[in-house]
């Protein structure tokens, strides 16, 4: 996708931020030393990363398609799946990989399209309802799985070894990006992106609107089902409640990624950009010896980031209105 | 000509809450014909073309289009049937290509290769907009007139076998219209039915083949083409008590030569556009009159406070001093008694959660304050009666939300907030829209009593009709810019609506002075 990509940076002025940040971050990175750069380094980087990046992308549709729709349920959703594979699958035997991977995206594609039909149907406003699946899946985490314990399929064992750059994580990011890139190219795309922009317009326009947001809802959780796949396999074990502090990061790499929160602006590329942002940011900082308290250090850095990236975007889009 | 019938409406009510739009409404349509829909602001025109486009549905009554009934904009679409709203409905962040093929496709199937379309859309956007636009550039950076006319390329690239009209041609200027009116034209040739529904009775006279005439949510009746004229639609059109005369009866008195209460030197209200000066003489009704984003809107926000002029400046006489003072703030205007009463009810106007005292009564509390900032209440009761009672506002308890009240009422309480600062000059920026005769009568016979007693005022407003026996001097707005006055005899539909078109009637001379000079 890189040379597609690298045109899509050119022509949409709303990546040029996280673009410039990412190599800005990049430099850094290489000041600071090489480790990032060695076969282990980066193969530890794509396992760390990947559960961002995928969370990022699985909330990336449903913000898309307007109404102020950010999905917060996404972090607990990534939590349920991950308890639920290890208490009920792997609890009860069952670990053919085929089923462990159609239970992870059908159950996340499943829970979204029951979010988007009380979206729809209940007309209650989407992060009212995305708020209630937070609050629902953290609780219903705890009782499927009290602490953190279990262990992951042995298959995915290997998976979160992170000696190899080419591992089964990275082949479950280039699986996304290969799904992503074909949804560009239909027409659920366009109409995705024109309900987003104007949702009154679309529907005037004879948009179908609510099968356009069921179907973002249940592409998304799709991704969040291969986000779960991949963090279970960075931890080889249940956790109820790590899954949780997914949402907000995803909500920052997604921003960070010039998306916009009102819809109808944002796309796979920016939102990974965010989110490997992300990444750089936290192993920048661990960089430096911060002691006890790196870890508000980070929290820190990453709102101050957030906020200072979206001042920059302000004035590359106005730049834009005069020319 | 007995060809088919397109568009059937039998019977058709529909009504908002309180609000009857449409009472009594029958309708037909044929294949081949250009048919306007006209009728006041208000008459129900706009929901008539919502309930055929699937928008809305009726409340009693059938609508069938081709003989279907159309339950959504889907539904719309695949009979083949498109609507051009009155809002220029484009999203901001897509390409002009987006927009122009939204909702053409099923979910995951599109029709046509891209290449095609990509040629058909250059093909039509080059010949109405009259040059070559990028299909790539964002729509958000384009200016309105392209806007417009992405939306109108998008309908007729659908090629539709009806398109509705509605009040579409507001932002366009006369050139563009022209544009606009021959591709009405080859769509009829072609044996689709055309609906326009509009106000604007000099264009529907010159395109219609015939007309169907709402008058408060009835159809009262449907013209055929020889029989369309100005004088038989706005008798149609008006209400027998009106035509009486009761607006004309008042004559404009002469009044330039009083002082002036407000005076505005160099003012810009637009980016580019020329610099203008303008005066209120004290004790007058000065009208605002212009096309959709011609800049009289910006204009009266910046008389009063609510935007700051792109350069200018704006006085008002001080009632303290007798001086002229400089307004730019809205603290400004509130310490010089300038008041402004919005027609947009719903962004400027009422707090739809608060009771009808408050929302009366909320710009004079600051006027009202007793010990540690506490309002008092006793002295703002009998203001709200004295206000309630001149203005004629029916109103159960004045605790009841003002949500409570119709639309007309509601405009009245705002008016009533603007008399109670005591103003020495008011703005109102088109506060008759979508409100009933007897309050619209109610408000000029206040705005009169006011002017009488030394008020100024104002008057923005979308309906030429308004300013005809009631404004002492009309300004025209065009092109971002003050456009021309019109005094006295001026004062009537014809010359309002050249200007507001950008056709000056002294243009050969202005032009034959400039040569000379």
């Amino acid at each position: 996708m890189s040379s597609s990509g690298i045109r899509q940076v050119t022509q949409d002025r709303s990546l040029f931020v996280p673009a410039g940040l990412f190599l800005v971050l990049l430099l850094a990175v290489a000041f600071r030393g090489q480790g990032l750069f060695t076969n282990n380094g980066l193969a530890g980087a794509i396992l760390v990363a990947t559960p961002l990046i995928l969370a990022a992308l699985a909330i990336t549709p449903i913000v898309m398609a307007g109404r102020g729709a950010v999905d917060l349920s996404v972090g607990p959703l990534m939590g349920f799946i991950n308890v639920t594979l290890i208490t009920w699958l792997v609890g009860n035997g069952i670990t053919n990989p085929v089923a462990v991977i159609a239970w992870a995206v059908g159950l996340g594609a499943a829970f979204q399209f029951v979010q988007a039909l009380v979206i729809i149907y209940v007309r209650v406003a989407p992060i009212i309802v995305t708020l209630s699946g937070f609050l629902v899946l953290s609780g219903v985490n705890l009782m499927v799985m009290s602490r953190p314990g279990g262990v992951a399929p042995d298959w995915m064992l290997s998976w979160g070894a992170g000696t190899s750059v080419f591992s089964p994580v990275l082949l479950l990011l280039v699986a996304a990006f290969a799904v992503w890139g074909v949804l560009r190219r239909t027409m659920f795309y366009r109409n995705l992106r024109m309900t987003g922009a104007d949702e009154r317009m679309a529907y005037t326009s004879g948009v179908p609107v609510d099968v356009v947001r069921i179907i973002a809802h249940v592409v998304g959780g799709a991704f969040a089902g291969l986000a779960a796949l991949s963090y279970t396999a960075l931890i080889s074990s249940g956790d109820p409640t790590q899954g949780s502090t997914y949402t907000l990061q995803a909500v920052t790499a997604l921003v960070l990624g010039g998306a916009s929160l009102s819809g109808g602006r944002g796309g796979a590329l920016g939102s990974t950009l965010g989110a490997i942002n992300m990444f750089l940011i936290s192993y920048l900082l661990s960089t430096f010896n911060f002691g006890t308290v790196s870890g508000f250090v980070t929290q820190m850095a990453f709102g101050l980031i957030l906020v200072g990236s979206l001042l920059v975007n302000v004035f590359v889009t106005s730049r834009r209105a005069v020319a | 000509m007995d060809s088919e019938i397109t568009i059937r409406m039998v019977d058709v009510a529909k009504a908002f809450g309180e609000t009857k739009a449409l009472k009594k409404c029958d309708f037909e349509a044929r294949a081949g014909e250009v048919h306007a829909i006209v009728g006041e602001n208000g008459s129900g025109k706009s929901t008539m073309a919502k309930m055929m486009s699937g928008v809305l549905h009726p409340d009693t009554g059938k609508v069938s289009i081709l003989g279907e009934r159309v339950l959504s904009p889907i539904d719309a679409k695949r009979i083949g049937l498109t609507t051009i709203f009155q809002e220029v409905l484009v999203a901001e962040e897509a390409s002009v290509f987006d927009n122009l093929y939204v909702g053409r496709d099923g979910v995951f199937k599109s029709q046509t290769t891209g290449g095609d379309r990509r040629a058909e859309a250059d093909e039509i956007l080059t010949r109405l907009v009259g040059k070559p636009v990028d299909l790539d550039e964002v729509v958000g950076s384009l200016p309105l007139s392209v806007k417009q006319w992405i939306v109108i390329a998008r309908a007729i690239l659908r090629r539709p076998r009806v398109l509705i009209l509605d009040e579409s041609s507001a932002a366009l200027d006369l050139d563009s219209t022209i544009r606009l009116h021959s591709e009405i034209d080859r769509l009829r040739s072609e044996g689709a039915t055309v609906l326009i529904v509009t106000h604007r009775i000099a264009e529907l006279v010159r395109i219609a083949d015939r007309a169907t005439i709402l008058r408060d949510g009835i159809t009262v009746g449907t013209l055929e083409k020889h029989e369309i004229t100005e004088e038989n639609l706005l008798s149609m059109m008006t209400p027998a008590d009106r035509r009486s005369g009761d607006v004309a009866e008042y004559a404009s008195r002469a009044k330039s030569a009083a002082p002036a209460i407000l005076t505005a030197r160099n003012l810009a209200v637009h980016r580019t556009a020329g610099k203008f000066d303008f005066d209120l003489p004290k004790g007058s009704i000065v009208g605002v009159a212009g096309l959709d984003g011609q800049g009289q809107d910006a204009f009266v926000r910046a008389l009063a406070g609510i935007v700051q002029p792109f350069g200018g400046d704006v006085q008002v006489r001080s009632a303290d001093t007798d001086r002229m003072v400089s307004l730019r703030t809205l603290d400004d205007a509130a310490n010089l008694g300038v008041s402004y009463v919005s027609g947009d009810r719903k962004r400027e106007g009422i707090f739809p959660q608060q009771s009808i005292f408050e929302n009366l009564a909320i710009g004079v509390y600051r006027k009202n304050l007793g010990a540690l900032g506490v309002i008092r209440k006793a002295t703002l009761k009998p203001m709200f009666k004295r206000e309630v009672d001149r203005l004629r506002i029916k109103i159960g308890s004045p605790s009841n939300k003002i949500t409570s009240l119709s639309g007309g009422n509601q405009q009245k309480v705002l008016i009533g907030r603007a008399f109670a600062n005591d103003p020495q000059v008011i703005v109102l920026n088109d506060p008759a829209r979508g409100v009933d005769l007897g309050t619209k009568r109610d408000l000029y016979r206040e705005l009169r009593l006011f002017t009488d007693k030394g008020g100024s005022v104002v008057y923005l407003s979308s309906e030429i009709e308004e300013f005809i026996g009631f404004a002492d001097r009309v300004d025209v707005f065009f092109g971002g810019t003050l456009f021309r006055s019109l005094e006295g005899n001026e004062i009537a539909e014809e010359p309002i609506l050249a200007s507001m078109f950008g056709k000056s009637k002294h243009a050969s001379v202005e032009f034959d002075l400039e040569r000379t000079a």
